[in-house]
């Protein structure tokens, strides 16, 4: 399958590339109260593939960002958990104009700092270079991405170093927490496993060639992917690259049929030991709601793990500072296309306080939910939010990654104006109503870690 | 004071309204380093002290760690830890210290809106910390739960560099981790902090440093305010002796319930960032094992061609990954460092071929080097690579302050000037004098560490498993490298339940 698909390419190309225009193209209007300081522009090739890209003074740095919006939401078969990841690392895999091995050495020759990253919801790779590179990286990375090219070894060999990942990974307690966490709190969605899949399939990996291909199939098209641009180019010559380079991919229509997660309806518990010396965890999952950019609910959870977590908190000065009981907690919900978990985690020092660490936990969320937060403490949080913002912002790299978070979302680039938005417009009441909508005791899973008995 | 060309007097304070004519300079000094860009609205300050875990007095191995704590998570004298975190939270501005061998660094960060009330308390943090009870048993379990909890059991590759660090300084003042051992923490009272404090963080011992949009005259202010504010205290460095001399391959094998093996090998070099050689073993290094690319052999060769695990790289100094970046952090410079050889996570079967591979590349590259195009390809990247090492201004101080330690120019400047001129002879003499394969520590967390021991002194062969069939020319490769004897220094093996890592200095 993958093979016609490669050669119905190459047809493709032949046919395409005298016709290759940019179908769209605009400068996003700043307002007064936007929250992203600079310059956006944007354009989208007739196959869909948009491509976004800031004026940042950088002198001399580019960071390109290519996003593709699949993630291990995406991975709904069971026996199939990690593909989205495996996949990031085939398409370092090589293709026939660049192998492996030619392509690393273009990126050597470069002085690139390459890498890429899978989460729950989408996949992103990112090079950050000179921008003298610029038509270079065009060249590559257009051409691992319409034309890669992997053999069955290849692949099998590649499941080695997947398998080493998880194993890095898993001399942490925390992994094995979060993995039972989510495995626990969700029946039938994709978040039910962890970005890394579960150890089964990670170890039945190397028999299923042929499925990697059909996920390369289904996801890497142009119109579910977005370039991310950010530093000191031509913006003329990135749209003439891009064009020249992107515009004979094919576009696809593939949908994934993602299982909805029922509502919980009671709370759920698991218990899990550790081998090694460790003190005892506890995590805490509710089901938040999934990202809008329009509603005020996550916005308002994310205030929410700020007045509870942050280490002015009333909870943080008691259980760290005053009764020392614990030497981590924090908690919050991560931006995904559907319900994630506002996840809680404390480490406790004394191992004989979990129960009380984690009523603790939970009675403090009841008081946000019947006693409203001090006007000024909100007031004090939003600043704290904007600023911390800013003051990310500080490189081509952190910019790119900040902004194709939005953009994985909702492809909007205004998105991240809207969010902050909504943050300054979380009121006293919304919090205690979303405290209460999204954190009765029946939509909470608890998992404990201890220290297995010698 | 006497550096500073001043051109308008209104700009000293931060009144530059009116004023006409170029800026003021301030130039560098002895005890300072400004990296201004006026465009920006970030502030970083750093102030960094000449004192770390080599000053911890005998039995009390943590006490630079958590003196550092106690500032960086500590209060003032006027203002408790609960009120400058309150005070810091609505700008989102930051406070931290770090603390390594010789070196400990006092970080803030803030926007410029809010740079006055930030500077009050990081200045009273730095010249008049609280260094309270209140705050003493906090930051002491602290660094306690990092050793006996997460380093002994939740993060195996930490663990192996920290048992290589242990076994290659074994009685030289390097060898306790920077965050101390289990009874060294234990031992110490808040009047050994104290102490500590008075005696280190001093006027003759500090360098500050300032990046970003701070405005005309903040320099010297904040010169001024540190050097004046501390006690002047007493120069010079604590003496250095040289690491024992390893004899043969040297083993310690940590046991523990390990998911995979861990390995890290390593030795100590006597060539540091001051050095000339330096800048070809640098060459070498990224050949060899680039920290996280594609362009390093033992990447290619190990996890690329063989699916053996997640990556495998070498360094010739000391090296902490920047964040979520793979570049190197700032801030942990050393008189003295070590080469090594990060081998992460290899399933229990193919630990053995993989440390037999590391090995056999190893010797590859001392008696071979590299040839005219991987030195071409190799410097090339380098000189694209190091100017990504600056796209921040607070790594950017940070780099320019442990070039003063070093005494050299800025260091990536330094990387642009040295790598010219370099020849691949000149690399492969340098990996001549430095690098060897014969006297080497190697340090592995794994489970069944008694039979990994029975297995090394036994030197038998260790065929590899894989996912998948292999070339010809790497199964060539493999029947040499499968039986590669291993010369392990029998008397030299020492085997550890991981209980008993960092208990104490032995």
């Amino acid at each position: 399958m993958f093979n016609v698909r490669i050669a119905g390419l190459v047809v493709q190309t032949v046919m395409t590339l005298v016709c290759v225009t940019a179908s769209t193209a605009f400068v996003a209007a700043q307002q007064a109260d936007d929250i992203f300081p600079f310059p956006v522009s944007v354009f989208e090739l007739d196959n869909g593939l948009k491509v976004v890209s800031v004026d940042y003074d950088s002198p001399g740095i580019v960071a390109y960002y290519t996003i593709v919006r699949a993630g291990s939401r995406n991975e709904v078969e069971p026996g199939f958990s990690g593909y989205a990841h495996f996949f990031e690392h085939m398409m370092f895999r090589g293709t026939e104009k660049y192998s492996t091995d030619a392509y690393n050495a273009v990126i050597t020759r470069m002085g690139a700092d390459s890498n890429a990253f899978t989460t729950d919801d989408w996949t992103a790779y990112h090079i950050v270079a000179s921008s003298d590179a610029l038509s270079t990286i065009i060249d590559i990375e257009s051409d691992r991405f319409r034309n890669l090219k992997y053999s069955e070894e290849d692949f099998r060999t590649e499941a080695g170093a997947i398998l080493g990942e998880y194993n890095l990974n898993f001399s942490n307690p925390v992994a094995l927490l979060s993995e039972r966490l989510h495995d626990r709190a969700f029946l039938f969605h994709p978040y039910k496993h962890t970005t890394l899949g579960f150890l089964e399939d990670v170890q039945d990996m190397p028999n299923h060639y042929d499925y990697s291909l059909e996920f390369y199939d289904r996801y890497y098209r142009p119109n579910n992917s977005i370039i991310v641009v950010v530093g000191d180019v031509d913006q003329a010559e990135l749209e003439r690259l891009v064009a020249e380079s992107y515009g004979p991919w094919e576009r696809g229509d593939f949908e994934p049929n993602i299982p909805v997660e029922p509502p919980q309806t009671r709370e759920r518990t698991a218990e899990v030991t550790w081998p090694n010396p460790t003190l005892p965890f506890v995590m805490i999952g509710y089901h938040a709601p999934a990202f809008s950019d329009q509603t005020v609910d996550m916005p308002t959870l994310d205030v929410l793990s700020q007045l509870l977590f942050s280490e002015t908190s009333p909870l943080y000065q008691r259980l760290v500072l005053d009764e020392q009981v614990v030497d981590l907690v924090t908690g919050g919900a991560v931006d995904q296309r559907d319900a994630p978990l506002f996840t809680i985690i404390a480490r406790i020092t004394d191992p004989s306080k979990v129960d009380y660490v984690r009523d603790a936990i939970v009675a403090e969320i009841d008081r946000l939910k019947v006693e409203p937060v001090d006007p000024d403490v909100l007031a004090s949080t939003k600043s704290h939010m904007r600023y911390g913002f800013a003051m990310s912002l500080d490189n081509p790299s952190s910019i790119a990654r900040t902004l194709s978070h939005y953009l994985q979302l909702t492809g909007d680039p205004e998105t991240v104006n809207r969010v902050y938005r909504l943050y300054d417009a979380v009121t006293v009441e919304n919090i205690m109503h979303f405290a209460t909508v999204y954190f009765p005791d029946t939509n909470r899973t608890t998992v404990t870690l201890t220290q297995e008995a010698q | 004071m006497a550096f500073l060309r001043i051109v308008c007097v209104a700009a000293l304070s931060g009144w530059a309204i009116g004023c006409s004519g170029p800026e003021p300079v301030e130039l560098d000094t002895a005890t300072r380093i400004g990296l201004r860009t006026p465009g920006s609205p970030l502030i970083t300050l750093r102030v960094a002290f000449r004192a770390g875990s080599i000053e911890d007095p005998t039995g009390k191995n943590g006490l630079a760690a958590l003196t550092a704590l106690m500032v960086g998570r500590g209060g003032t004298e006027t203002n408790t830890y609960d009120e400058l975190a309150t005070a810091l939270y609505p700008w989102s501005a930051s406070i931290s210290a770090q603390s390594d061998k010789e070196v400990t660094t006092v970080v803030g960060h803030v926007h410029r809106d809010h740079l006055e009330p930030f500077y009050e308390l990081f200045r009273d943090l730095i010249v008049s910390p609280g260094l309270a009870d209140a705050d003493f048993s906090r930051n002491k379990d602290f660094l306690t739960n990092a050793v006996v909890s997460t380093l002994r059991g939740g993060d195996d590759e930490e663990l192996g560099k920290q048992a290589l660090n242990a076994l290659l300084y074994a009685g030289h003042p390097y060898e306790a981790p920077a965050g101390g051992t289990e009874l060294g923490l234990a031992a110490i009272t808040i009047d050994d902090v104290r102490a500590f404090h008075a005696e280190h963080y001093t006027a003759s011992n500090v360098l500050v440093g300032v990046a970003g949009g701070y405005p005309a005259g903040f320099l010297t202010r904040f010169e001024e305010d540190v050097t004046s504010g501390l006690p002047p205290g007493a120069a010079g460095e604590s003496p250095l002796p040289s690491p024992r001399a390893l004899e043969g391959l040297e083993v310690l094998l940590v046991e523990k319930q390990a998911i995979a093996t861990a390995i890290s090998i390593g030795f100590p070099i006597d060539v540091t960032r001051a050095d000339d050689d330096f800048f070809a073993l640098l060459v070498a290094q990224s050949y060899f094992g680039e920290h996280r690319t594609f362009s390093g052999l033992l990447m290619n060769k190990m996890r690329g061609d063989r699916g053996l695990n997640y990556g495998d790289y070498a360094y010739i100094e000391n090296f902490i990954q920047d964040g979520g970046t793979r570049l190197p952090a700032p801030s942990i410079p050393r008189r003295q460092q070590f080469f090594s050889i990060w081998i992460r996570p290899v399933p229990h079967a193919n630990a053995h071929f993989a440390l037999r591979q590391a090995l056999w590349e190893l010797e590859r590259l001392v008696t071979s080097g590299l040839t005219s195009d991987d030195f071409d390809a190799t410097r090339e990247f380098l000189l694209n690579y190091s100017k990504l090492y600056v796209q921040t201004a607070s790594r950017r101080l940070g780099y320019a302050m442990d070039s003063r330690f070093y005494d050299t120019e800025f260091f990536v400047d330094e990387i642009q000037a040295r790598l010219p001129p370099l020849t691949v002879e000149d690399v492969n003499a340098a990996i001549q004098r430095h690098l060897r394969f014969d006297d080497l520590g190697i340090a592995i967390v794994t489970t069944d560490a008694e039979g990994f021991r029975e297995r090394l002194l036994a030197n038998e062969p260790s065929p590899p498993t894989y996912n998948a069939a292999v070339g010809d020319d790497i199964l060539a490769e493999d029947e040499e490298i499968l039986d590669y004897q291993l010369a392990i220094n029998a008397d030299r093996v020492q085997v550890l339940p991981v209980e008993e890592m960092f208990r104490e200095v032995r």
